[in-house]
């Protein structure tokens, strides 16, 4: 039981360890798996609130700095807390209900959202061995995982009874609708080499130097990268993209009617589903835990920071599309691309053009 | 081809969108974290206004005149001067609302004896409303470090300038004239104030007069 070194350097032992400890206990069988899977749920589950809340001072520190101010400062040094003293604040704040309500989707949208949100990091590899379910349909459990997001701000739209809520969620679904075809094509241009849906594989199949990362392999690795990533922004509503809430259009969007707790399930949601986005991008393209010298974790946290941190710069960077313009681009500019890039990938692979 | 060419371009358009915000993302930041750390204000800035005081017997420079009252657009100055049996004004009360202020400047300008002024400070935020209005003790104890050039000496002994004639007959005028109304006397004053600054004591004595003449009035 020598595991002092090895915390420091990766964190799978821990959890072998203690699987190992419950099994000596004499837990075993049905009640070993229900006993593991939901500590790991915990886990999960805590430490993405803890990313979601550190995403959100994040996200307004960097947009702070691009314009020149200096964003929260007041909680701690720069303000590191100041989101848990929101969320705290959000908790306490009354629960305002519209009267004419559809009441049970009202109150099941952002618990879908949430739920949705968090689904997606069963498959996600934190690092090495640092996986909650190796499904081999991994990838494909993402894709349709994430797509609930679409339903919890329909659900959100509709239950208010508001129509710029209803505006936002019809939006919303058409958004995400079009840009899950030149996302999926780009992810099938990678599962065309690895030939496995599981994310195990894919991370394994760019073990090595980082050439191997399918983002060095020229020329379809790039093109799929980049096409990932502007859909990707879209998946996650986020800016230039982010018509379900513009709020000069929609004052608020989908969540118009959402205070207090509701709100703030909506707000963590979409920081969850940007920091899945670039999980997904960071397995599948950056090589994912995969790297020299660091522990594997913080390699996977370090690329994946990387991807949020572009995002943030889109989101602060571009001016927002029209509803027209969105639905051009989508279809007749990344699906196109994504498309040719299949073909081209598939080509590759089948004379065998490619390392 | 043209539109692969401005595809491209509009590609080339985005990174270089991209670069501008990672460069300001790297800069300082051009705001302070205002509590703790506070601009300089600029000497002539129009912050609260004080009251001055001689500087070697400690006494207020104002002499009650009200110039600086009939002058204020908003009503913020009060004071109360009454007169003793030399017919000197002792200067009993004197407050600003500070929630009236606009700091428009213009008591300052209106005033002949270097007695008002606007300092540079500017925080005197309150919870009661009733704490904006300051009395001549308060306004001369911030008065007390505000910097100032006395003017009073530095005014030149006789007139000097183009118009001391028509600046006389002004003053002629007012002087003769029983009842100026409260516009036209403050038209008067400024052009001789500006056009023929006189000695401290003349300059003084005719304000006297003059005031004391409109009091009478009014």
């Amino acid at each position: 039981m020598n595991i002092t070194p090895l915390i420091i350097v990766e964190l799978y032992p821990i959890f072998i360890w203690f699987h190992d400890l419950l099994r000596k206990i004499g837990l075993s069988g049905t009640v070993l798996n229900v006993f593991t899977y939901s500590l790991l749920g915990v886990t999960v589950f805590g430490v993405l609130s803890l990313i979601a809340l550190y995403l959100v001072w994040w996200e307004r520190k960097i947009s702070a700095h691009i314009q020149q101010r200096f964003g929260p400062m007041r909680n701690g040094w720069h303000g590191w807390y100041q989101t848990a003293m929101d969320g705290l604040k959000l908790l306490q704040k009354e629960d305002i209900l519209v009267v004419t309500r559809d009441k049970a989707v009202f109150f099941w949208a952002p618990v879908v959202c949430f739920v949705a949100a968090f689904a997606a990091y069963i498959v996600i590899p934190f690092g090495k061995g640092l996986i909650v379910a190796d499904l081999n349909i991994g990838i494909l459990y993402i894709v349709a995982i994430t797509t609930f997001t679409v339903i919890s701000l329909l659900m959100a739209g509709w239950g208010s009874n508001n129509k710029y809520a209803l505006l936002g969620g019809m939006r919303s679904a058409a958004q995400v609708v079009s840009y899950e075809v030149p996302m999926v094509v780009s992810i099938l241009t990678v599962i065309i080499f690895t030939g496995s849906l599981s994310m195990v594989d894919i991370v394994n199949s760019q073990s090595g130097l980082f050439v191997n990362w399918f983002i060095f392999r020229f020329p379809f690795g790039p093109i799929a990268f980049m096409t990932y990533i502007v859909a990707a922004t879209a998946e996650a509503n986020r800016t230039p993209f982010d018509i379900p809430e513009a709020e000069q259009e929609l004052v608020a969007g989908f969540n118009i009617e959402y205070s207090g707790m509701k709100f703030a399930m909506f707000f963590l949601a979409e920081f969850i589903n940007l920091f899945t986005v670039s999980a997904i991008a960071t397995t599948l393209f950056l090589g994912g835990w995969h790297g020299v010298w660091l522990p594997s974790w913080i390699w996977f946290l370090l690329k994946t920071l990387l991807v949020v941190l572009l995002l943030m710069l889109f989101r602060w960077t571009y001016p927002r599309l029209r509803v027209d313009q969105l639905m051009e681009f989508s279809w007749k500019v990344l699906v196109p691309i994504t498309f040719a890039n299949l073909i081209l990938a598939g080509w590759m692979k089948y004379i065998g053009w490619y390392w | 081809m043209q539109t692969m060419l401005s595809f491209f371009k509009g590609i080339k358009e985005l990174i270089k969108g991209l670069g501008i915000t990672g460069k300001h993302l790297g800069r300082h930041a051009t705001t302070i974290q205002y509590p703790e750390k506070k601009w300089t204000m600029p000497e002539r800035s129009r912050g609260i206004v004080v009251l001055l005081s001689d500087k070697e017997t400690g006494e207020l420079n104002c002499t009650g005149c009200l110039l600086c009252m009939r002058a204020c657009p908003t009503a913020a100055i009060y004071i109360e001067a009454p007169r003793d049996e030399n017919k000197r004004r002792q200067l009993k009360v004197f407050k600003v609302d500070n929630a009236l202020c606009c700091f428009c400047g213009l008591c300052e300008e209106a005033c002949n004896f270097s007695a008002i002024k606007m300092a540079t400070k500017y925080e005197f935020s309150t919870d009661n409303k009733d704490d904006l209005v300051w009395d001549m003790k308060k306004l001369q104890e911030i008065g007390l470090d505000v910097p100032y050039i006395d003017t009073r000496k530095k005014k030149p002994a006789k007139p000097v300038g183009k118009k001391p004639e028509t600046s006389q007959k002004n003053q002629e005028q007012v002087n003769d004239d029983i009842a100026p109304s409260e516009t036209k006397a403050g038209e008067h004053h400024v052009t001789s104030e500006s056009s023929e600054p006189p000695a401290v004591s003349q300059n003084s004595i005719s304000n006297d007069e003059n005031t004391e003449k409109k009091d009478g009035e009014v």
